[in-house]
């Protein structure tokens, strides 16, 4: 692998760019902690963090920390120390890098100084796991706990029912809901045990509501995109995701998702674009190459902007009632399985994720988002080591190409660069925007 | 093939697997349900008067065709399988069920049946983790799967009917580890190819008729009396083996397969479905408590593997082979620590990890036989 010219991603909000203050101080307040022995989590996505906050827990996402390494161009020195130890390179190199990691770190009783945080990820206490979209997230707890880390482990278990059984069938929706409902209690037993503290029902509803409140602003950010010319990109997208997944329920995290629609709104009401000319608006679909965000920024000197992406929504906001906090985590959770299904997804039954609002793949959802956000095509990263995300690509672009919409999909991986070559992928992104230009001349503003 | 018996009735099934399921539509009228994975119990199937019928691929078919509906990276086992579909070779199911076994197979669900629609199909999911509440899901599951066949083929699953199936299923499973003790011989007195061959059969035989070809094999092999020098003893661990190709290149290396954890073998037949009140109960135990598979988690630490270990010394075995096919997530993520625990234990352990091929033939033969050669010394 040679280095890509595409390593470095131009963020064009100043919200965003701005968490490059925000961010460190709020590590900087729960590091200390670390070093004092409370308790700390490693937890995957699917983890409420809500609840998480409600104990007062720390916590660190290995996923997360994967998408860091990789973005330091660390990654590579993890994912290979692990495929020396047996793990195959066909696996999710989230999960190599963390088992690279752990080794290096528990071999030298050091955090390696590859870690692009300092401290690396901490000491965890336990490992809160989840089968929310893929096995590896459940194996990667497994494996942690058996090689590198003695520490107890709850790997949370939701189901979704595939696209042809009913949801609102009431007997189909207790099935699943009971099996939603009793895993989230287990979950809380389990923090209750390992934490030595009781749940706080009236905390988790205070988080609750911030969280939502945050989420409501989210939302309403990301329908924005909609306005033509589009006005944010990819690049701050994929680091807005970061204050919910580590300052939930935080009036901070509030301030920011707010600040951050005015700033969006703002640009739209001026018709500010994130390129000079918008030619062509573009769907993302799959994990973005973190080691070459500014991939993205490639695409926009070529006037294409994505509008809108499949994936890392940190959650879609759901109008729940809150007084019961716990059952509102539960109905968040099967209201997201019911809308998902409802636009039919038969390519991802596993709905109730949160993290990837892509399981709309070959799904009416595809009909109203190419509607709805103005779109001229689809750029679909097939990850070689996540199929678990890249699994119904190729039949979403069948249903695209139905509607009339080109589809481009590229090989290479979220975080281990050896896949990526920068002279082929240019290549066929040259290609790919002949097409939508031959298509229409006018590109979407015509 | 109606003149032959035993083992060579066994063989000759696998050159025409649909045919007697086919020749059962036509005398009876009733329909063929194709299943994949083994969580959604077989003997439901049969009590709600249909044909259960176990998918196999053909390994090493290229799988071209498959890539206009899948992509390329993912078991070449489920891109082979869905290949035989759209080729039309299946067109002789009635219904298609796809357990959640693992990640890959449940989604292949959706894809197939939106592309290929059968008149009946169902995915029967299940948790992965073994809990209460995940009991109790598996247990309604069982309940809808039920409910579906039975409004498909009309015909009531009554706890008696379903009883007789899982006797006439248990009794296949006697049989079974009957034979399987006839391995215990030095050497074995049925080789593993000859093993698999039966087990294949049975998944394409109603459970009566795979009962009269266990006895007659069982009879054929008590017979016989030890041959040759013993040779190394191979456990074979790992993802699905639904062709007996690569016990043949095992045996052609100069090993002998004694004993295996794969999905087709001794996983399913092990132990009888427990006889209880609500059959449902033994249905959800065999199935899913105790049917080892890594997908299903079993926890952290190497105690989820002790049942293996158990099993390399019952059946004596001089090493342990593992078969893994690319993109197989649950079997690769337990391979280290698999291996590092056998060692420990003194079991030497080989990887083959292969896209449902079996190729390059070369390479793998030399692999197994240098395998095989360390462990004759
Ligand atoms: S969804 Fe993909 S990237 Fe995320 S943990 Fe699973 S396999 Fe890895
Ligand atoms: S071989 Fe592995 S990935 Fe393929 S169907 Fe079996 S368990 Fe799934």
């Amino acid at each position: 692998m040679s280095a890509s010219e595409m390593r470095r991603a131009k963020r064009h909000l100043e919200t965003t760019r701005k968490m490059k203050d925000l961010l460190p101080r709020f590590f900087m307040r729960t590091f200390e902690r670390r070093f004092s022995n409370e308790p700390l989590a490693w937890c995957m996505v699917g983890v409420p963090p809500e609840l998480l906050k409600a104990f007062d827990l720390l916590w660190e996402w290995p996923e997360n920390f994967g998408t860091l390494c990789a973005s330091r161009q660390v990654a590579p020195q993890f994912i290979k120390t692990a495929e020396g130890d047996g793990y195959s390179p066909e696996l999710c190199t989230y999960v190599t890098n963390t088992l690279g990691y752990c080794k290096l770190w528990t071999e030298s009783g050091e955090p390696p100084a590859e870690s692009p945080m300092p401290g690396g990820m901490g000491n965890p206490t336990m490992l809160l796991g989840s089968g929310f979209i893929c096995e590896p997230r459940y194996k990667w707890f497994q494996t942690v706990a058996t090689r590198f880390v003695d520490c107890p482990v709850y790997s949370s278990d939701p189901l979704a029912p595939p696209w042809d059984v009913d949801p609102h069938d009431p007997r189909i929706a207790n099935h699943y809901k009971e099996l939603l409902r009793e895993d989230l209690h287990g979950q809380v037993e389990f923090l209750e045990r390992h934490t030595g503290r009781k749940l706080d029902p009236g905390r988790l509803r205070e988080i609750l509501t911030l969280s939502h409140k945050a989420l409501a602003y989210w939302r309403d950010t990301l329908a924005l995109r909609q306005a033509i010319p589009c006005p944010m990109g990819s690049t701050d997208y994929f680091s807005a995701i970061i204050p919910q997944l580590y300052m939930v329920g935080e009036e901070e995290a509030v301030d920011f998702y707010r600040e951050f629609y005015h700033e969006v709104k703002d640009r739209v009401d001026r018709k500010i674009g994130i390129v000079e000319e918008e030619k062509y608006r573009l769907i993302w679909f799959g994990l973005p190459p973190w080691f070459n965000l500014g991939f993205f920024n490639y695409l926009e000197s070529l006037g294409a902007v994505f509008a809108i992406e499949s994936t890392y929504n940190v959650g879609d906001w759901f109008e729940v009632e809150i007084n019961d906090p716990l059952e509102a985590i539960v109905e968040r959770t099967w209201q997201r399985a019911v809308k998902m299904h409802d636009y039919g997804a038969e390519a991802m039954p596993e709905l109730c994720n949160p993290a990837v609002f892509g399981g709309f793949v070959g799904s009416r959802m595809l009909e109203e988002v190419v509607e709805q956000y103005h779109l001229d095509g689809a750029v679909m990263h097939l990850t070689r080591s996540c199929r678990a995300v890249s699994f119904g690509e190729v039949h979403t672009k069948n249903r695209l190409a139905e509607m009339g919409v080109p589809s481009l999909i590229f090989e290479s991986d979220m975080a281990d660069p050896r896949l990526w070559s920068d002279a082929q992928i240019k290549t066929r992104v040259h290609a790919f925007i002949e097409t939508l230009a031959g298509r229409d001349p006018g590109g979407s503003q015509g | 093939m109606h003149n032959l018996s035993g083992l060579a009735r066994a063989a000759a099934i696998a050159s025409q697997p649909e045919a007697r399921v086919s020749e059962l539509r036509q005398e009876s009228g009733r329909p063929i349900i194709g299943y994949l994975c083994c969580f959604a119990p077989p003997e439901i199937i049969s009590a709600a008067g249909a044909i259960p019928y176990r998918i196999t691929g053909r390994p090493g078919e290229p799988t071209a065709e498959a890539d206009a509906y899948l992509e390329p990276y993912g078991c070449s086992y489920v891109r082979n399988v869905f290949t035989q579909a759209l080729k039309g070779r299946l067109d002789f199911l009635d219904g298609l069920v796809i357990s959640h076994s693992c990640d890959l197979v449940q989604r292949l669900y959706g894809i197939w049946t939106y592309y290929h629609p059968f008149p009946y199909s169902r995915l029967f999911n299940v948790p992965h983790q073994v809990t209460p509440w995940a009991e109790r899901f598996f247990k309604r599951e069982l309940g809808f799967f039920k409910e579906s066949l039975e409004q498909f083929t009309g015909q009531a699953v009554t706890a008696e009917k379903l009883r007789e199936e899982i006797d006439l299923a248990n009794r296949n499973r006697a049989l079974i580890r009957e034979l399987y003790q006839l391995r215990l011989k030095n050497p074995p007195l049925i080789k593993g190819s000859e093993m698999l061959s039966l087990l294949l059969a049975g998944g394409w035989l109603p459970a009566e008729e795979f009962n009269t070809l266990l006895n007659e094999a069982l009879e054929e092999v008590e017979a016989r009396s030890p041959e040759g020098t013993p040779r190394p003893r191979i456990l074979v661990w790992g993802s699905l083996l639904d062709n007996i190709a690569f016990y043949r290149m095992i045996e052609e290396a100069g090993g002998e397969v004694a004993a295996d954890d794969t999905c087709i073998g001794f996983r399913l037949f092990e132990k009888d479905i427990p006889a209880t009140g609500d059959p449902d109960e033994g249905l959800k135990e065999h199935y899913f408590v105790n049917f080892q598979c890594p997908r299903t988690d079993r926890g952290p630490g190497t105690g989820r593997f002790d049942y293996l270990l158990e099993r390399a010394r019952e059946y004596n075995v001089d090493g342990v082979i593992s078969y893994i096919i690319s993109f197989c997530d649950p079997h690769k993520f337990d391979y280290p620590d698999l291996r590092d625990y056998l060692k420990e234990a003194d079991f030497p352990m080989l990887l083959i990890d292969d896209n449902y091929s079996f190729t390059p033939a070369g390479t793998i033969q030399t692999r197994l036989q240098a395998f095989i050669e360390l462990l004759a010394r």
